[in-house]
């Protein structure tokens, strides 16, 4: 009985220091700045809906959304289809540079962005494709790929290699037997890997300031930062700008929650 | 059903020096329940697996049905294996688990309907249908995985220690089926396996396997009764067959402080007698020697008993009646019922008499 008291103390705790500053960004969200700087923690007064429809229309939240959608949806899906697939070679096939080429991709992880940021700032120069929303959704499939290809591997080579045998003699050739065997069975490692990337990617925000110039261009993190001047924040606007950027995020992670606790926790059950 | 023979297959990986399968030569006859019998490590798991098509062949010939398959991939090889672990595919139910292979063989969608429910209802897998594996017990999913191979009707059914996951009851229960299945069917079966009670009571013909090669192929009793070698005398029957150093004198064989008259035959002074614990009774009536009871091992059926022999390196094990009253360390008169016993060779480890 103590130690469930002391349980959900602790839970309790915890659930305060991390829901805490989103609902202070969130009654932030419905107030104006002037409102917000005369008292930093108080409850709206008025509710100010009318603030999002204005971030939306009026300060080009709309394209920003837009153009994260486009970038990360595309992103995420050739992650995972080129990830499982690259994961799936990795664990089944011998191959006589396979653990080479598994650790040549392994060790980009290593880099920091800040250290290969010029340099691809440079190539995506080079090839045209700098300041376009393709070479940003390039640069965030080479990024984070390896750790994409890392948790799927380690999925990927626990399913027991009897499956593909008996899949083999059921007749079935190996590009079939990665759609109907491989990937159904690493779904929960799956759902893990497009949580991640889509939350990571949904806020990245280095290589998009330094590789997105045009207003037309920007993804959300850019925009947030928008209305941040030199002498004056809108926080009241900053605010708002984030709860709009932050909703994909909890909708996407309410879908996936479940998928994703059985990824995390796979194999620690037979 | 069909024929599968092997010629002089071998396998060889690539690094390695030593040869996993030695020009292994076998010949399955149709609707042959053949068993490949051998400790882990010997090849037979890889013979069956280049049967399967699943392991490349690195030299000699395969024929199925006197077709020569080496390069035929194996779901062109219509043939079909039960693993040992199942390998059930965890994320379909069992209907769908049953009819994969189907699917794949454009069959009619009802066709695949009925054999997939005809398989279930003659396993006893009708009621779980829609279940997935993880909801299954072990003789369950082994029966799925018996109903997957069952249901694709094919010419050679290949079978890889499938009883090895299973509970002891369970076990004995799954043989009587698998022996059922093999007449019912009449299909050619090869069945891999370390037990060497699975491999007597369910083979046709047993072949043993030691190091790559085969040692001995031929019916169970044959092969329990002749054992070509030291290695199958001692792997097949429980408890091993005793083996024991001797040497020739004028008047027969010498083991430890025994002598016993056996006719000398072939070369050379010293032999192993290879002699079964059930051919040494407790006889006081003309006994070739006197051993100390080490341990007494009532089985209900029948009693075991552990024996040291003077002057001889290994214990001696002897199958008596369920009668057998023996104290540990008392001295106890043995008789050797040498028409059964064997000499093998002490270097080349075959048998010569």
């Amino acid at each position: 009985m103590i130690s469930r008291a002391f349980l959900f103390i602790v839970v309790a705790v915890y659930t305060a220091f991390a829901a805490g500053p989103f609902l202070w960004v969130a009654t932030m969200s419905l107030r104006t700045t002037s409102e917000i700087s005369l008292d930093h923690y108080a409850w709206p007064e008025t509710l100010h809906w009318e603030k999002f429809p204005q971030a939306w229309f009026n300060s080009n939240y709309s394209v920003y959304f837009e153009n994260s959608l486009l970038v990360v949806i595309s992103a995420v899906i050739v992650l995972t289809l080129v990830g499982a697939m690259a994961a799936h070679c990795f664990a089944r096939y011998r191959f006589r540079i396979n653990r080479l080429l598994y650790f040549v991709i392994f060790s980009a992880i290593i880099f920091p962005p800040q250290i290969t940021i010029i340099a691809l700032f440079q190539t995506l120069v080079q090839y045209g494709l700098y300041n376009s929303l393709i070479g940003l959704t390039l640069v965030y499939i080479a990024v984070q790929l390896p750790l994409t290809v890392y948790i799927l591997e380690s999925f990927f080579a626990r399913i027991p290699a009897d499956l593909f045998d008996a899949a083999r003699i059921d007749g079935y050739p190996e590009w079939h037997i990665f759609w109907k065997v491989s990937l159904p069975i690493a779904l929960p490692a799956i759902a893990t890997t497009v949580i991640l990337n889509t939350i990571l990617l949904w806020n990245e925000f280095l290589y998009a300031v330094v590789l997105i110039t045009d207003e037309a261009k920007r993804t959300l993190p850019l925009g947030i930062q928008r209305f941040m001047g030199d002498q004056l924040e809108d926080v009241g606007m900053i605010a708002t700008g984030l709860m709009i950027a932050i909703i994909p995020v909890v909708i996407i992670y309410i879908f996936f929650s479940e998928k994703l606790i059985q990824g995390m926790t796979a194999g620690a059950v037979k | 059903m069909a024929t599968v023979v092997l010629k002089e297959l071998t396998k060889r990986y690539a690094n390695s020096d030593l040869l996993a399968v030695d020009a292994v030569s076998l010949d399955v006859k149709h609707g042959e329940f053949m068993v490949l019998l051998g400790p882990s490590g010997c090849g037979k798991s890889t013979t069956l697996r280049m049967i399967a098509g699943l392991e490349s062949i690195s030299a000699g010939d395969l024929l199925i049905d006197g077709k020569r398959v080496n390069a035929v991939p194996s779901k062109d090889r219509d043939i079909a294996m039960v693993f040992q672990s199942y390998a059930l595919y965890p994320h379909m139910s069992v209907f769908d688990n049953l009819a994969f292979g189907l699917r794949r063989r454009d069959i009619a969608k009802n066709e695949i309907d009925r054999r997939v429910t005809s398989v279930a209802a003659t396993l006893g897998l009708s009621e779980l249908l829609k279940r997935k594996p993880h909801a299954l017990s072990g003789g369950q999913r082994q029966r799925v995985a018996l109903g997957r191979a069952i249901v694709r009707d094919p010419k050679v059914f290949l079978f890889d220690e499938p009883l090895s996951n299973l509970d002891a009851a369970l076990r004995v229960g799954m043989r009587g089926e698998l022996i059922k299945l093999h007449h019912r069917l009449g299909a050619t079966m090869i069945y891999v396996t370390h037990d060497q009670v699975e491999a007597m009571t369910m083979g046709d013909r047993i072949c043993i396997m030691n190091g790559g090669k085969v040692v001995q192929l031929g019916s169970p009793l044959d092969v329990y009764r002749e054992p070509a070698d030291t290695f199958v005398a001692s792997f097949l029957g429980s408890p091993p067959t005793n083996l024991l150093s001797g040497t020739f004198n004028g008047s027969g064989l010498t083991v430890g402080t025994a002598h016993l008259p056996v006719a000398r035959k072939g070369e050379g002074d010293k032999v192993i007698l290879g002699i079964r614990p059930e051919d040494i009774r407790i006889d006081a009536s003309a006994p070739h020697t006197c051993g100390e009871v080490l341990a007494v091992e009532p089985l209900g059926a029948e009693t075991i008993v552990r024996f040291r022999l003077p002057a001889v390196a290994h214990d001696v094990l002897v199958r008596g009646p369920r009668s057998v009253v023996a104290k540990v360390g008392e001295s106890v008169p043995l008789t050797f019922d040498l028409a059964s016993a064997h000499l093998f060779d002490p270097v080349t480890t075959r048998r010569i008499a």
